[in-house]
């Protein structure tokens, strides 16, 4: 925030906390925000209490007016100000909400009010703002939103923002602890559910289980069984693996040249063109010799003497054929 | 939950690209060990073992999670190899040692739970316990996938 805000600009006006908050909401609820005046004006029914109706309300058409204006309540130099910082707006809030917006419609019906809070108190948010970090901000929204009426408290049980910036602003719910710890401590709780509600639907079994700790040592489970069944599938596939001591070569020949004849013909083995000539020793090197790279669901194993059209999934050679001559060309030793 | 999936990447390829990742590197096996004696039956285990591991990593995005990248370091580590790892879009934040500094009030059941699965998952020791969570999502989704593959190959390479 540029502290071009002259400090006697802002010492006597009351309001200025209240506009600067207004700001806030301004900004928060106009994602486009691109004319400070424009929302600046539509915010103004933002604040409760009515301190800032009158002036922003008269104020709403434009600069000059402000200037000339003597009935308004607040010393017009606040307005540029305002308008400067508004300009440089750092405040990244963007979260939409309609409800508040009928709320700033009924509040421009209001009439003015006088402000009310403490110099003091203005002081002390105003320099807070100034130095633009996200905590102020927090709080001081949480000092507005406690001002609200009925139909911006609506409004508050919202309390996520979309996080499109590096910061994630969080608008404290009413009668919770406004500190910024537990704002993030709470922040992460909701990021943890959030991931532990995705973690449920993914681990199969775990509809049934509430709580945290029982979610979580269902996933654990989950995990090592899962680490479990690749340690054994791997020890099942090293017992399969036959003996080094057939000639590569020659089945490499045999599978490019033979043609499918002792295959039971399905779908997928025709489209996959190679042959089937499956040694016994079923050596992973021939499937990858033969293209095999086709997945298949598991029913259509029994079918066929080709062991590996399990792994077909229909899909046209063509695509594994770059794969294949790589891997060709790599056994080609 | 379609929403989550939005804010949570979890996206895994297809079956045929873990299965091509696998059989590449029983390959790989099978060449550098091409008719030597064969290897006492641990050994051939513990290699496949480790080939469905790295093939699994790198289908899954090679160096773009963290889990991958972890276990691909560590095997690389076991061979005296070394992993090149793509630009990460992100420099590594600090937040781990800031934020456990500034609060105490980390839900102790979740984080004692989150201590097993960062045992599990690799490269879970460096991680907050939401990423950690992503982290384990994928890697469940990956491992299954794995686990699909193999068993597809058992199933066609055992004898009838």
């Amino acid at each position: 925030m540029n502290g071009a805000i002259g400090g006697d600009l802002l010492l006597n006006c009351t309001d200025m906390s209240v506009l600067e908050r207004q700001r806030a909401h301004l900004k928060y609820f106009n994602p486009s925000f691109d004319s400070p005046l424009a929302g600046f004006f539509a915010d103004s029914s933002m604040i409760n209490g009515g301190e800032m109706d009158g002036f922003l309300a008269t104020a709403g058409l434009n600069l000059p007016m402000i200037y000339g204006e003597t009935t308004v309540e607040v010393d017009p130099r606040m307005s540029i100000p305002l308008e400067t910082t508004l300009g440089t707006g750092n405040f990244k809030k963007r979260k939409f909400d309609t409800v508040t917006k009928d709320c700033n419609e009924k509040k421009k019906m209001m009439n003015r009010e006088e402000v009310t809070e403490g110099e003091e108190e203005e002081k002390s948010k105003i320099t807070e703002l100034n130095n633009g970090s996200p905590k102020s901000i927090k709080k001081m929204k949480i000092k507005a939103k406690k001002e609200e009426n009925n139909c911006s408290n609506d409004s508050s049980k919202v309390t996520k923002e979309l996080e499109k910036t590096d910061y994630i602003h969080v608008r404290a719910r009413r009668g919770q602890a406004t500190d910024s710890h537990s704002i993030a401590e709470r922040v992460r709780r909701e990021k943890i559910s959030e991931r532990m509600k995705f973690l449920q639907d993914l681990v199969p079994g775990c509809d049934k289980i509430t709580g945290k700790a029982g979610m979580l040592d269902e996933i654990i489970n989950y995990v090592q069984s899962l680490q479990r069944q690749i340690e054994f599938l791997s020890m099942k596939l090293a017992v399969v693996n036959p003996r080094p001591d057939f000639d590569m070569d020659d089945i490499f020949a045999k599978e490019v040249v033979s043609t499918p004849m002792t295959v039971v013909p399905s779908p997928e083995m025709v489209h996959s063109g190679y042959s089937h000539e499956m040694v016994n020793s079923g050596y992973s090197n021939e499937m990858v010799n033969s293209g095999y790279v086709h997945f298949n669901p598991m029913q259509q194993v029994e079918t066929s003497s080709d062991p590996l059209s399990c792994f077909n999934n229909g899909q046209a050679p063509s695509m594994w054929d770059s794969h294949v001559q790589n891997l060709y060309g790599s056994l080609g030793v | 939950m379609a929403s989550a999936d939005k804010l949570i990447n979890t996206y895994v390829p297809e079956k045929d690209v873990f299965a091509l990742h696998f059989l590449q590197s029983l390959s790989n096996l099978r060449t550098q060990n091409p008719l030597n004696s064969p290897d006492k039956s641990i050994d051939r285990v513990r290699k496949i073992k480790k080939a469905a591991y790295v093939s699994m990593a790198r289908a899954a995005g090679g160096t773009s999670r963290l889990w991958s990248r972890a276990l691909l370091r560590r095997a690389a580590k076991d061979d005296n190899k070394s992993v090149r790892f793509s630009r990460r879009k992100r420099k590594v934040t600090w937040k781990i040692s800031s934020k456990r500094k500034r609060s105490n009030q980390r839900a102790p059941v979740v984080e004692e739970a989150a201590e097993r699965l960062r045992n599990l998952v690799p490269g879970g020791g460096g991680m907050e316990t939401s990423k950690l969570m992503e982290e384990t999502a994928h890697y469940i989704k990956c491992l299954s996938m794995q686990v699909k593959v193999m068993q597809c190959l058992v199933d066609g390479l055992s004898p009838k």
